[in-house]
């Protein structure tokens, strides 16, 4: 038994552990424990006990305290061991104490003279156990008690105390900075202590006092180098070498220090670079802790001024982290990638298979490190695949904490990065789809807005795309159970606002679909009053249309259910709903205006529409209005715009009913604002009509949502607006052509360059093509570096002549892609996706579905593509290659090669199979054909760098 | 902590009240319960506290838990330099050692990290400061007369 080392425990407390470790049940070993607290209470306070009994009582006590039972009862004993003697029980009684209490407990004032007697002994172990105490047990009042002892034992002979003694004023100064600041040249001092413990000792309090201000000890730079060469020179003692490292957690501490150092500033960095090529070289890779050095040198190297030799050395060793089968390395591979990032973008290329491995690795510590590292290197090349990734991410996890954060995260790389408006759109659905509860509402307001504002640029025609494909993916969206309420709540808002918009729908569709959505939520009122609101504006579309409004037994149901509801915001907008239904189509028109939300619903503050009336009353003898701080004179009605915010706020809170808009009024206002915003002040009995309570129903409907949402998301409108595509980024030139050509087909002008001939056969299946080729195409784009940095087969000109057909096939694909993403509903991740992530899995094998669905298409197709293909297709494809390689040549970066392989392998499943095909038959553009082999051979070695052609190209290609 | 989740040593360098540690405690537990093998020793549990390590000795988890200073490498080699010196101070440590002496592992573990910082990092420097704490001890108790009695009792 383990009872070694005089230590020894007498048989109760042997039978205690055994019983308890003996236990069936929690409950059993409770009972156990609150018998023991029973006797160790009886036993401990008995006067008799002696006090070598006594110090065991305190252990069995600290032992009952580990497992989750109150031992306070027995504090006020370990207090009293202090005091005592006997160095053992001194011992456990500081042991004690410092496991019960804590800095602020009201015993520790007990405790204080004692320790001040002790940190004065002349055993150096009192000497130590006061110290540990000190570390723990010392707040902020009690350090003026001990501190000049502790410093005066900074100078004691025995290095262990002066080791403990730098740690106690680093702990006072983490505790109170300002009581130690006079003494912090102590730690410089102790750099230079004999012992190396010491030494290392003092580097932690620097480590703290750097991190917070690195300039006031560039100084040290020079020393901490030479300590860090002396160590790795083996200066030592040998007892410092771990498994044939010197010191290694000395140096690792070192290099810490210098990575703050020399973070930003040339010449400090410049002194360092030396010492750590040196290390770097000399770490052995094959050990736990040569690796942990190793990784801390990357750390360093990426803080540091960059150095391009530290940092190739640097890329080496990530490789070889990456490559490695540890988990823990690769661990720290991806976390020095994710820094070294920072500085060098390109190095990530090179290690994007084995990236991916890691998404694809069963430790979710290793996924989630990955997608930290995603995360960093997201750019508008690449979301698409990121945040999909991030979604089935989401979607398979069930911790709450990280779901938010990674849902949140999909969010702000979405808003930041989405190359159009329609995949943010699907993106945000599948968030809310699954983690709709989790994310902030503005997300959802967000949401809406950007339906309802469309590009913010003046093309009606693809903001109307994109409502009907939002209108569309949320009918089929509906249907399924357990939706989160935001999420709920977007899709009512939108089915109200653009429902019947595009006349795909009737209004009696929605209008079951909304009662349905009402009815299978019934405990939320949120949700309710969101469905009602969007049958209110559905009905009053309709009646303004013209059209007769049968309205549904279900909906009227439910709108006399909502009558009698409890809540009063339900009752009133089915009170206004009920109303609108009795209106006149003119009367509806002017309430709720079609397609109003993206107005800019301006709350006239001035109420410069009542000025008329206002002028009209003053002729008629009323007194002018003068606002408060202007009591004194003023009384002209000219003045009225400076008091218009005193008007406007003594108002603010009478606002109780609303008007029609006159004819009248309305003048002195743009007409959209005049039906929708007028807001009219109480004191106007006159025009409280009956049709009052329609009347509000319009700005209490879709302004009150609309124009909060507006307020609330100015800054985040930026981040969507032209400059994300105008800015000078590699990938823009991608997003560019796609949106040229989305645009292009959105008009239906079929005049684009070299796209004439394929609309035709597309338009009329655009629905069901669309989705995979432009998911495909954008998806590559975080990969494509793989084909060619990993691969490496593919010599320069076969790189150059890749790219020469995807372009064509782009343009098709992007044009397919155009109509809309959002329309048709992914239930699967795009094809393609699966096939790169997946390196290990020949690519033929997961692409084979998406293939399916597309045969029908494919076949076609042939018809239009031979022209291209044949005739001008080649050169037209040419061309479009040149101004591409015009751009890449222009930004020399990975960005702009990206999209091309890119679009390799996108179209890989959808498009280019489909090229493949034509090409193939016809066999003419022999060019092209070639290449077309080369992407499929090229792309087949990204993925399984070793592999033969899959037998999925052997069939197509013959 | 044991594999099936007992506490065999607890330490706290920032004080928390009993029932958060032991909130604490069954947290890491079901998070480590879940972990297949071959996996990494790193896991990141934001929601109640920075980056944790962990290694499996036997039958007992070592676990540590610190903030992102660290590397977290090195902790793992921490974690193997207490193990190394728990081994000298016990010759062959198993459970049983760290459960009848965990006052002494208490102490070893001072003579290694302070206050939250690792102070010491060379097994055979604490070995020696464990060892002349004993040493001490021994003579100390040897002072009290009735000692050779109450190991009887």
């Amino acid at each position: 038994m383990g009872s070694q080392g005089g230590f020894g425990q007498s048989k109760e407390f042997l039978d205690l552990i055994k019983s308890i470790g003996e236990c069936r049940s929690k409950a059993e070993e409770d009972r156990i424990v609150l018998r023991e607290i029973e006797t160790l209470k009886t036993r401990l306070s008995s006067p008799n006990t002696p006090k070598f009994k006594l110090k065991e009582y305190l252990i069995r006590l600290l032992y009952v305290e580990m497992l989750g039972h109150d031992a306070s009862f027995g504090y006020i004993h370990a207090v009293k061991m202090t005091h005592d003697e006997n160095l053992l029980l001194k011992r456990t009684g500081y042991l004690a104490v410092t496991l019960f209490l804590n800095e602020d407990h009201d015993l520790i004032i007990l405790i204080v003279n004692t320790i001040q007697k002790d940190l004065k002994s002349d055993n150096y172990l009192v000497v130590s156990a006061a110290l540990n105490a000190v570390c723990r047990l010392i707040n902020e009042e009690t350090i003026p008690a001990v501190l000049p002892q502790v410093v005066e034992l900074l100078g004691h002979q025995k290095e262990a105390v002066r080791k403990k003694a730098v740690m106690a004023l680093h702990r006072f100064y983490q505790r109170a900075p300002g009581s130690v600041s006079h003494l912090i040249s102590n730690f410089r001092k102790r750099l230079c202590d004999n012992d190396p413990g010491v030494m290392g000792a003092a580097l932690c309090p620097l480590f703290d006092l750097i991190t917070i201000d690195a300039d006031a000890y560039k100084d040290l730079v020079i020393s901490f180098v030479n300590i860090l060469k002396q160590v790795a020179e083996r200066r030592l003692p040998k007892s410092y070498d771990y498994h044939q490292m010197p010191a290694p957690f000395i140096q690792i501490k070192l290099l810490k220090i210098l990575a703050l150092l020399g973070s930003g500033d040339k010449k400090a960095s410049e002194q360092m670079y030396t010492i750590l090529g040196d290390i770097m070289r000399k770490c052995d890779s094959t050990s736990n802790i040569g690796n942990a050095i190793l990784y801390e040198c990357i750390c360093c190297v990426s803080s540091l001024h960059p150095n391009p030799k530290l940092l190739e050395a640097a890329a080496d060793a990530i490789s070889k982290f990456l490559k490695s089968d540890s988990h823990n390395l690769r661990y720290l591979g991806i976390d020095a990638l994710s820094r070294l990032i920072k500085i060098s973008p390109e190095i990530a290329e090179q290690h994007q298979l084995a990236v991916i491995d890691c998404l694809e690795d069963p430790d979710d510590t290793l996924k989630r490190k990955t997608f930290e590292l995603l995360y960093k290197m997201t750019k508008s090349s690449n979301v698409e695949v990121i945040v999909d990734r991030m979604i089935q991410y989401m979607i398979s996890i069930s911790d709450n904490h990280y779901k938010t954060e990674i849902a949140s995260r999909c969010v702000e790389l979405a808003e930041q990065f989405a190359p159009s408006n329609q995949w943010f759109i699907q993106a945000m659905n599948k968030v809310f789809e699954h983690a709709g509860d989790l994310v902030n509402a503005k997300v959802a307001h967000n949401l809406m807005r950007l339906i309802a504002e469309g590009f913010g640029e003046d093309d009606d025609a693809a903001d109307t795309q994109l409502r009907s494909s939002a209108v569309e993916s949320y009918l089929q969206i509906m249907g399924e159970p357990k939706l989160p309420s935001a999420f709920l709540q977007v899709i009512c808002w939108v089915l109200g606002e653009y429902g019947t918009a595009d006349g795909k729908y009737s209004a009696s569709y929605i209008t079951g679909k909304l009662c349905d959505v009402a009815e299978a939520h019934l405990a939320d009122d949120t949700v309710k009053a969101y469905a009602i609101t969007a049958l209110m504006k559905i009905y009053s579309f309709e009646i303004a249309a013209g059209r007769a409004v049968d309205v549904l037994p279900e909906c009227q149901s439910l709108i006399e259910e909502m009558l009698a509801s409890h809540s009063t915001d339900l009752q009133q907008r089915a009170y206004e709903l009920q109303a609108i239904l009795n209106l006149d189509s003119h009367a509806v028109k002017k309430i709720m205006p079609m397609d109003s939300t993206c107005d800019d619903i301006e709350i006239d503050k001035s109420l410069s529409f009542l000025n008329g009336y206002v002028q009209q009353a003053v002729e008629n003898g009323a007194q002018p209005y003068i606002p408060e701080s202007e009591r004194s004179g003023m009384s002209n009605i000219s003045n009225f715009k400076s008091q218009e915010d005193h008007e406007s706020s003594t108002h603010a809170l009478r606002f109780e009913a609303y008007e029609l808009p006159k004819p009248v009024l309305s003048q002195n206002v743009p007409p959209i604002l005049a039906s929708s915003t007028e807001l009219v002040p109480v004191p106007e009995p006159s025009y409280v009509a009956d049709i009052l309570q329609p009347a509000i129903s319009a700005p209490s409907a879709s302004d009150a949502g609309s124009s909060e949402l507006r307020l609330r998301l100015d800054g985040v409108q930026r981040k969507w607006g032209k400059p994300t595509y105008s800015s000078p980024t590699p990938s823009t030139s991608s997003n560019d052509t796609v949106k040229i050509q989305n645009e292009a087909t959105q008009r239906d002008s079929v005049g684009m360059s070299n796209s004439k001939t394929r609309d035709v056969s597309y338009d009329s299946r655009k629905q069901q093509v669309e989705i995979s080729p432009e998911k495909q195409k954008l998806a590559a784009s975080l990969f494509g570096g793989v084909s060619k940095s990993d691969g490496r087969q593919p010599s320069s000109s076969q790189k150059i002549s890749k790219p020469q057909n995807p372009t064509s096939d782009k343009s098709r694909a992007a044009k397919a892609a155009a109509p809309d993403t959002a329309s048709v509903k992914t239930s699967q991740p795009p094809p393609d996706l699966l096939d790169l992530s997946e390196p290990s899995v020949s690519s033929s094998a997961p692409s084979v579905d998406p293939f399916k669905q597309f045969e029908g298409l494919l076949d076609l197709k042939q018809d239009p593509t031979p022209v291209s293909a044949g005739g001008v297709g080649s050169t037209e494809a040419s061309d479009f290659m040149s101004l591409f390689t015009d751009m890449s040549l222009n930004v020399p970066t990975d960005g702009v090669l990206d999209p091309m392989p890119n679009v390799i392998n996108g179209n890989g499943l959808g498009g280019i199979t489909a090229a493949d095909h034509s090409v193939q038959q016809l066999n003419k553009g022999p060019n092209l054909k070639q290449a077309l082999e080369k992407d499929a051979r090229v792309r087949q070695m990204g993925v399984t760098p070793s592999g033969q052609n899959p037998s999925l190209f052997k069939d197509l290609l013959g | 902590m044991n594999d099936q989740g007992k506490p065999r040593l607890i330490r706290f360098y920032e004080f928390q009240p009993v029932e958060k540690q032991q909130e604490l405690v069954r947290s890491i537990y079901k998070i480590l319960c879940s972990r297949a093998e071959n996996v990494s020793n790193f896991v990141k549990v934001d929601s109640l506290f920075g980056p944790l390590v962990y290694k499996t000795f036997a039958t007992l988890y070592f676990v540590f838990i610190f903030d992102n200073s660290e590397n977290e490498l090195a902790m793992l080699d921490l974690m193997q330099v207490f193990v190394e010196t728990l081994d000298k101070c016990f010759s062959n440590v198993c459970e049983l050692d760290v459960v009848f002496n965990f006052n002494k592992v208490h102490t070893i573990l001072d003579e290694i990290i302070l206050g939250g910082q690792v102070l010491e990092t060379s097994s055979s420097e604490v070995v020696m400061a464990v060892e002349d704490i004993s040493k001490l001890e021994k003579n100390s108790n040897s002072i009290i007369p009735s000692i050779p009695g109450w190991q009887g009792r």
